[in-house]
């Protein structure tokens, strides 16, 4: 055998070594394919083009959309696991299944709790990162599906909340438009200390969104690049809070919930100190958050998902005897009524929806192609709101371009998917028996992965039981 | 202990230990009949005057805690002590006066109307401030006028570090010596015009307006936009 080799190698044509495309004489360190094909691991085509960047720029890059991050557990990762003969089903297509959803009535500090027909509300956008015309669109359509909005961090529009039935009005650090008469009006009121996009950073609007309607809300030149302050100006820490909360409560006569809003970080100790401020709600926001601008690191290398938080959150409000006293609404990358199903599964008693909803307007529509290819990019590609040159008229300021969303059509499309989504909800609730959304459990699921079971401590499938360490 | 509302122009309120909720409610009940209200025995205690509206005056015998005043439009509030964190926070119009210190954010993100602090101020006075003045007769604490959009903040004695960081369009006004400037502001010569409004504010607030050296302070505006020129001074902060 070994003789044989040897003959072999002796006598091997290198025509017999090499393969077809051969080894190039330019090239003698390699062949011709790994120089064509750049397959570095390390140095892709994005990371060079990211240095080229910032090697241009001298600063980080921006942009708008979620994060790019290729390694996040996904609801994808969860399966649910219908009655069959140890549950009973619920007709389908027959029986009710319940989803109206109540907030700030756990405290019984307030008088006027919202209700909500349906488990999903539309996420706190600015009026400055969207259009008054998507502001309002997105109003109409969550009246008509019997939900609500938030103002976002802008101030309150006029055209958002006379489209309103609800209307929560957030409550930011940079305080633009803080005013008495728009507290009194709103429905709830939402403090800001962080959002799943961006977490431990302001908010980021960019000069070309920056206009005179913008600017004169927030008290700010127009066009400058508006980066606003992380911290509350006029409050620290969580005892600080409490007091605020407080002045909310003298504010509003105790009348509507007073909501906290934070980006997913450290869920667990986060939620059980939000809810010792006294907060009648917490908004827990996931890294898949969306956001109008943002340092692209930040979406990509800060926060935890919207999976591993949702749970992480309840088991704080469990353990300091507050679930059912402070209700939990997750937020971050819901695209769907699954989505939703298994967010309530996990623990949440709400979802909030921002980038969906503004694909149920028509963002990434496959209409104006030549100013998508303007951007660089394409229709179902575009994540190019911080340049304010939005093609379908949602994220600008510009007013062609914001003309070109039909409110009525707009609004009907968003109504039309939040039906659409409740409706995958409750037939999957259903599937698993229940007559309430909000009855859905983590039994209902089992984990596709370790790592989903691992960080959400629901049982991985087949094994029926969590992954433990 | 009770409160007295009867149909005069005087009423008194006491806060004492009483809930916060009924003690406001009396404040603005009797605001809105028309009267003035003296509150007693404040005690320090957080949030009282606060969301009031319209031009009643109220006036508190003693020293009150955090967001005295807060979130009000038009009232004239006078604070016969010390003041905590946020007094006059989010002012929209009208008038609130310290006749002691005041504590953090005095008159933080105020929109409007005047905030007059006879003593001194804490760190962050006039934080985020978006219109109308603030008055302060002592000395100011670190980092205030931190990313002030608009209106004044004066001081008619000394400023600590940092002052008027990352200014937007608001304007710091010092008579007396500054620690340090913080980021991206500039001194500028102080207008003519602005000296004479600003001596009128200071003499119906009842303060000396005389032969002050007053130093203007103003954003640089060096950092109000994401540009490969001010890359360095993006690495400075």
């Amino acid at each position: 055998m070994a003789d044989d080799m040897t003959e072999t190698s002796a006598t091997a044509d290198e025509d017999i070594v090499m393969f077809v495309d051969g080894a190039d004489p330019n090239r003698p360190t390699g062949v011709a394919s790994s120089y064509a094909e750049g397959r570095s691991t390390r140095w892709t085509r994005e990371t060079i083009a990211d240095i080229h960047a910032k090697s241009q720029l001298g600063r980080y890059q921006l942009r708008g959309g979620s994060t790019f991050q290729r390694n996040l557990p996904s609801f994808d990762d969860l399966v649910f696991q219908p009655a069959t003969m140890t549950r009973l089903p619920l007709e389908g297509y027959r029986e009710s299944c319940d989803t109206r959803t109540v907030l700030g009535d756990g405290l019984g500090q307030v008088e006027n709790p919202i209700e909500l027909d349906i488990p999903i509300y539309i996420a706190s956008m600015s009026f400055g990162a969207l259009s008054a015309n998507a502001k309002a669109a997105l109003a109409r359509g969550a009246r008509k599906a019997g939900t609500m909005t938030c103002t976002g961090e802008g101030g309150m529009l006029p055209e958002e909340r006379t489209e309103n039935r609800t209307l929560v009005y957030q409550i930011t650090p940079s305080r633009y438009l803080l005013d008495l008469e728009h507290i009194r009006q709103a429905d709830g009121l939402e403090i800001a200390v962080g959002q799943g996009a961006k977490p431990g950073t302001g908010g980021l609007l960019l000069g070309m969104k920056v206009s005179e309607r913008v600017a004169g809300m927030r008290t700010l030149p127009v066009g400058v690049d508006q980066r606003s302050t992380v911290r509350h100006p006029d409050f620290m820490g969580a005892d600080d809070m409490g007091i605020k909360i407080a002045e909310l409560r003298e504010a509003t006569d105790y009348r509507v919930p007073i909501f906290i809003k934070m980006g997913a970080t450290r869920p667990y100790y986060d939620v059980a100190v939000a809810a010792k401020t006294g907060a009648d709600v917490v908004v827990v926001d996931g890294m898949e958050g969306g956001t109008g601008a943002s340092p692209e690191l930040l979406l990509d290398h800060t926060g935890v998902p919207t999976l591993a938080a949702i749970p992480a959150a309840r088991r704080a409000l469990d353990d300091i005897g507050m679930s059912g006293k402070v209700k939990l609404v997750a937020a971050g990358g819901i695209r769907s009524g699954v989505d939703v199903a298994k967010a309530l599964a996990l623990g949440a008693d709400c979802v909030m929806i921002g980038t969906a909803s503004m694909m149920a307007l028509g963002c990434n529509a496959p209409l104006y192609i030549e100013d998508y290819e303007a951007l660089g990019t394409e229709p179902g590609a575009c994540h190019h709101c911080h340049t304010g040159r939005c093609p379908v008229g949602i994220a600008t300021q510009d007013p062609e371009l914001s003309a070109r969303l039909d409110v009525d059509a707009a609004a009907e499309r968003v109504y039309r998917f939040l039906t659409a989504m409740t409706m995958e909800a409750t037939l999957l609730a259903k599937a698993c028996g229940k007559s309430s959304v909000h009855n859905l459990e983590p039994e209902d699921l089992r984990a596709l992965t370790l790592e989903a079971s691992a960080f959400t401590g629901i049982s991985l499938i087949g094994a029926d039981r969590p992954f433990t360490w | 202990m009770t409160t007295t509302i009867a149909p005069s122009l005087e009423v008194e309120v006491v806060a004492g230990d009483r809930p916060l909720r009924e003690v406001n409610r009396e404040i603005r009940s009797a605001l809105a009949a028309g009267s003035q209200v003296t509150v007693t025995e404040p005690m320090s205690r957080h949030n009282l005057a606060v969301a009031l509206t319209g031009a009643g005056r109220v006036r508190l015998r003693g020293s009150v805690g955090y967001y005295c005043g807060g979130l009000c439009a038009g009232p004239d509030i006078h604070v016969e002590g010390n003041a905590g964190w946020g007094v006059g926070e989010a002012l929209a119009s009208g008038l609130i006066r310290v006749d002691g210190n005041a504590g953090m954010s005095a008159g933080a993100s105020m929109r409007g109307g005047t905030v007059h602090i006879r003593g001194n101020a804490g760190p962050r006075a006039g934080i985020a401030m978006k219109g109308g003045n603030l008055v302060v007769e002592g000395d100011v604490g670190y980092s205030s006028g931190f990313m002030a959009h608009a209106g004044r903040i004066i001081v008619c004695g000394d400023a600590l570090a940092s002052i008027g960081d990352s200014l937007w369009m608001g304007s710091v006004w010092v008579a007396g010596e500054i620690k340090s400037l913080g980021i991206d502001t500039k001194v500028v010569e102080p207008p003519v015009d602005e000296l004479r409004e600003i001596g009128e504010l200071l003499a119906e607030l009842g303060i000396s307006a005389t032969q002050r050296d007053w130093k203007k302070i103003v954003s640089a505006e060096g950092l109000w936009y994401f540009e490969a020129r001010d890359a360095k001074k993006w690495l400075m902060i």
